[in-house]
């Protein structure tokens, strides 16, 4: 099916300087996007595609030419059809997510640029027109063959990462952990006896701390697994070593069970507190979408359930 | 073969960084010059200089990747395949240092292990470790 698209798109005039400045008319035959509203300031939205339900070869070759060359030399770098649909639908969700918002009228995905802080964490590169103040709209994707994900929020660095709850690591846990987690993280996964549990508790703490660091958006270089602890026993907070006696207050998560097969961990800046230091809990909505054709809320349904952290979902 | 200079190992950064390549140049005697271009690094940036692998290397490394992503034997995996783009998360990234590790004997810095990014990268990294090791 991917190499349809790798013949066909080289037939499209997307050579055309043009190509990339149109704002409505992108396609006949795509209907719009569903608008959405922006997140308000203790929202987070989280929306997913499940690459196995988009199966129409004209629509991922509609979802190809929302891309710039770049991206698309990118998807098709991947090796393999598996792996490009899920890279190709990890740029569309972003991109197609982000133009619902509609922070400058009728934003057309294909006009969106990006471009990478000063570590790598990508951030939109809104246009700088006159009057236009770009809102502080934060995102982040994760995505694995079987699910891919972008988290939403206004303000709020977030990371987020998605796992196969059945993921089986090659290596012998323990051993894996003792390696790259932290002497508390280890003695947690050492004290659990049934091993599925353990492989699934393994999956959870390695979602949270991906989750964590990408949030923290200065690459993995910067902050080693081995050198922060996730604990998790009533609620979830982070600890550095290099300060163990403080929590680091600044971060909280969530933790969720989706689909019954996949863990999502969600990792943001703390924006307020309840006062006297309390946390509120993170509000979320859920939305499974296959973008052009059909969005689902799912928040508050058994798709979506809260397995770690504080959540009201909406 | 003699080499420029040595200078201490350089944790590898993450793979999506649009910078300036740096070269380095590898000296052998009654060679011509022959140049490899690294990825990107971030900073803090210092000069490496640092040979490059043995094609027995990358054929060991490409081995190991293989066995971890599950791939058919005759799938193929040169020195310039990305980790990624064969279906590598970064959990697949930190088991293929785990098994590099055993297969050479070595011990591969943690900030290091999540951001190698191609065959290539790790090969390097893998003879620097055991040049380093054995001198």
């Amino acid at each position: 099916m991917l190499s349809f698209l790798r013949r066909s798109y080289l037939n499209f005039s997307f050579m055309n300087p043009q190509y990339c400045c149109l704002s409505r008319n992108f396609s006949a035959a795509l209907p719009p996007l569903l608008p959405v509203q922006l997140p308000s300031r203790m929202e987070t939205h989280l929306w997913y595609v499940v690459p196995d339900e988009v199966k129409s070869a004209p629509l991922l070759s509609k979802y190809m030419e929302l891309l710039p060359q770049s991206e698309r030399d990118h998807v098709l770098g991947f090796r393999g059809d598996q792996l490009q649909k899920s890279a190709l639908l990890a740029r569309t969700l972003v991109r197609t997510t982000i133009a619902r918002y509609q922070v400058d009228g009728h934003l057309d995905p294909r006009s969106l640029r990006f471009k990478r802080n000063i570590h790598g964490k990508p951030e939109v590169e809104w246009e700088t027109k006159d009057g236009f103040c770009p809102p502080p709209l934060q995102f982040n994707i994760s995505h694995t063959s079987s699910l891919v994900a972008c988290g939403v929020t206004i303000n709020s660095l977030i990371g987020i990462d998605v796992e196969e709850k059945r993921r089986r690591t090659k290596n012998n846990i323990l051993a894996f952990a003792k390696r790259y987690f932290t002497a508390h993280e280890v003695e947690h996964l050492n004290a659990i006896p049934d091993s599925e549990l353990q492989q699934q508790e393994f999956i959870k703490l390695w979602t949270l701390k991906e989750a964590y660091v990408k949030a923290l958006g200065k690459g993995f270089s910067s902050s080693p697994f081995n050198t922060f602890t996730i604990r998790a026993s009533s609620g979830i907070a982070v600890e550095t070593l290099d300060s163990p006696q403080n929590l680091t207050n600044n971060w909280q998560f969530a933790l969720l069970e989706l689909m019954g097969s996949h863990y999502v961990a969600i990792c943001l800046e703390r924006q307020e507190t309840g006062g006297a230091g309390k946390t509120l809990p993170i509000k979320l909505t859920a939305r499974k979408t296959i973008p052009f054709v059909e969005d689902e809320l799912v928040s508050g349904t058994n798709a979506v359930v809260t397995i770690g952290g504080s959540v009201t979902q909406f | 073969m003699a080499a420029a200079s040595t200078s201490s190992f350089i944790p590898l950064k993450p793979r999506p960084t649009p910078r300036g390549l740096s070269t380095i140049a590898v000296l052998k005697l009654g060679a011509p010059l022959s140049f490899s271009f690294r990825r990107p690094v971030l900073a803090p940036a210092r000069l490496r200089i640092s040979c490059v692998a043995k094609p027995e290397t990358v054929e060991k490394v490409a081995k190991v990747v293989k066995k971890q992503l599950a791939l058919p034997a005759e799938t193929l995996v040169t020195g310039d395949s990305k980790f990624a783009a064969l279906g590598a998360d970064s959990l697949d990234t930190v088991e293929i240092v785990m098994g590099l590790e055993e297969e050479f004997d070595i011990s591969v810095e943690e900030d290091s292990a999540q951001s190698i990014a191609t065959v290539q990268d790790a090969a390097d990294l893998i003879e620097e470790l055991v040049r380093k090791k054995c001198a």
